[in-house]
């Protein structure tokens, strides 16, 4: 019980940290804030023009193929999952900064478990994620008219087991990293196409046969999924097998995360 | 003497190809300032590691109060407080949340750990920005932010790695200060590495002297210069004369000699007092004239050119080096 309220402790003061070192960073809090606004009203308004026939039939038609959704409402339902997993990657990657910077060597040589370390990390950065990403949907909110309010609450859980999978996969990655070159290169290499095949900008049901199973093995699709099913009640899965598949892929990299962090030395 | 607080036997770390430490065994007690004394590449900073529970050994043991750093890395933590070679606060926090920070997640909380922070602030003089974010702190606030974070949690032991590297005289003197009055009113152990002689003759009770990985002289700073058993006498030359060395050792009197900068030789002889006059006379045997004469007790950068015949370069009056590596 004592190490319990102890390692609670620990756990809290790293999400104190991670909290209040992104409200620091001021311009970080602007980006991950105006990053997805500007795609909703420029790539959404841009994108939603090509769909709008001003012609029923054509409209329902195009409807259809978005889960029935207008695009500018599929678009921001997929931007608010597309904020959170770019965050939470990110903030798992940054760990390499800490690396850098020295500060990871203050967690390393503290008597606190690694582990309550690393979930205490990527549960501080989820925490801003998800608030950011409230941010995002009260715009939403107000250009849109087919969001549910009932269904924010359960669509941020979606988000926060999201966040803690990606954040864990970030750490794991990182956790072997040694130098930032490698940082732009990831953001290439694994961002861009898992954002791309993942239902954001475009159902995976249109899709051609091999992206879709690259989109079936990708976890980010099932929280895009799962998410625009809580705010619009529209999804192409069932959204309890997509928490249930979100949940397993996120432990998954969460135990690899651990235990790549357990054995972190300054080595390598 | 009680058993040592810090122990290392026969300790060995090899990255690929470079051994860089090699068999290094040392102790040090209760209380004792301890230092690694060594140029760049040592491997002081390796040795370090290891006892920090960063790095695993190749071979060989160390114990830190009694405790093995590979079977028990947790329980070492908490018995040592660290200042690293290269810096390792949060840049984007402030001086009180880089403390809270470090308090917290050594289980220390609450209105003690409160008074603690402002206390140690207090000390190494940074209450009056306790509240400024860390970025804009120069190279020596750092420092002694860092130093005043390692004591936060009441360590038994402190271990400094280069504590002053890179910093302004002024600075340095004063972390000198901090860590004297350290181990005075606390009475704790400290291990600490650099590679200024001066500053290792300052503080440390004993030093190493290590080169290449390898432990290549072990003692009290009098003990290391009476490796040498000598001392250094320096001769200056009129202008018109090439200043030049003795064929005659005059009966083994001479250990060593060497040109030096500014029209002048450095010899290093048994015992000043004796030898001088006969010095005097060899040289004007030879029709050389002295112009100026001194002697004085050898420093460890002798007793470092002794051991290996080479210099070790840096002094505290050379360049700083940038306090900020990237590996
Ligand atoms: N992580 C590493 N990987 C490979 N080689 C390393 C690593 N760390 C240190 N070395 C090598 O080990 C040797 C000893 O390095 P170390 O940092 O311990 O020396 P040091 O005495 O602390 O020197 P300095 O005064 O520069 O801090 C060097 O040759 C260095 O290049
Ligand atoms: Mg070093």
């Amino acid at each position: 019980m004592y190490s319990f309220i102890r390692s609670l402790n620990y756990f809290y003061t790293m999400v104190y940290r991670q909290v209040k070192r992104f409200l620091r960073a001021r311009s970080r809090v602007v980006v991950s804030i105006v990053q997805p606004i500007l795609w909703i009203f420029l790539f959404g308004m841009g994108m939603g023009g090509v769909f709008n026939f001003q012609n029923p039939m054509i409209d329902a038609f195009i409807r259809q193929q978005f889960n029935g959704l207008d695009y500018m409402t599929f678009l921001l339902t997929g931007i608010v999952a597309m904020s959170i997993f770019i965050g939470s990657f990110i903030s798992g990657v940054s760990v390499i900064f800490d690396k850098q910077f020295g500060f990871l060597k203050e967690t390393l040589v503290s008597p606190a478990p690694r582990e309550i370390i690393l979930l205490g990390r990527a549960v501080g950065d989820s925490l801003v994620l998800l608030i950011n990403a409230s941010i995002v949907l009260t715009l939403g909110f107000m250009i849109s008219n087919q969001l549910r309010p009932e269904g924010v609450l359960p669509a941020l859980s979606y988000g926060f087991v999201l966040s803690i999978g990606f954040a864990s996969l970030g750490i794991a990655i990182a956790s072997r990293m040694n130098s930032m070159e490698g940082f732009q290169m990831l953001m290439n290499l694994l961002i861009m196409p898992l954002q791309f095949v993942s239902g954001i900008f475009f159902p995976i049901q249109r899709m051609p046969d091999w992206m879709q199973i690259i989109a079936k093995i990708n976890p980010l699709t099932y929280a895009v999924d799962g998410i625009r099913y809580w705010l619009t009640g529209r999804s192409e899965f069932d959204p309890m097998i997509d928490i249930i598949l979100l949940m397993i892929l996120s432990i998954i990299f969460l135990v690899i995360a651990m235990w790549s962090f357990r054995k972190a030395t300054i080595e390598d | 003497m009680s058993d040592p607080v810090i122990e290392t036997i026969d300790l060995v770390k090899k990255f690929r190809d470079v051994v860089a430490v090699n068999k290094v065994s040392f102790k040090v007690m209760r209380k004792e300032i301890y230092g690694l004394l060594g140029p760049n590449g040592a491997g002081k900073t390796t040795t370090i590691n290891i006892l920090i529970t960063l790095l695993k050994p190749t071979s060989g043991q160390a114990f830190v109060d009694g405790i093995d750093v590979v079977k028990s890395p947790e329980k070492v933590r908490k018995k040592i407080g660290v200042v690293f070679q290269d810096p390792s606060l949060d840049v984007f926090l402030t001086a009180y949340e880089n403390m809270y920070i470090h308090g917290k997640i050594y289980g220390l909380g609450g209105k003690e750990l409160e008074r603690r922070i402002k206390e140690l602030l207090d000390f190494v003089e940074l209450k009056p920005f306790a509240d400024k974010v860390v970025r804009y702190f120069s190279g020596g606030m750092r420092r002694r932010l860092e130093i005043a974070r390692a004591l936060l949690h009441d360590p038994d032991i402190l271990i400094l790695d280069e504590p002053t590297l890179g910093l302004d005289p002024q600075t340095r003197n004063k972390i000198w200060e901090y860590i004297k009055v350290v181990r005075k009113e606390r009475g704790i152990t400290i291990l600490m590495t650099t590679h200024y002689m001066d500053e290792a003759e300052f503080l440390c009770d004993r030093i190493s002297i290590m080169d290449h990985g390898r432990i290549i002289a072990e003692g009290t700073p009098e003990q290391l210069k009476s490796i040498i058993g000598s001392d250094v006498v320096l001769i200056k030359f009129s202008d018109s004369q090439k200043p030049m060395c003795l064929d005659n050792d005059l009966d083994g009197a001479i250990i060593s000699c060497r040109s030096v900068s500014g029209n002048r030789v450095e010899l290093v002889v048994r015992d000043a007092v004796k030898t001088l006059p006969r010095i005097f006379e060899e040289y004007e045997r030879k029709g050389l004239v002295i112009e100026e004469i001194s002697y004085r007790r050898p420093t460890l950068n002798e007793v470092f050119i002794y051991l290996t015949g080479r210099e070790l370069r840096d002094s505290l009056e050379d360049q700083p080096r940038p306090i900020h590596r990237w590996r």
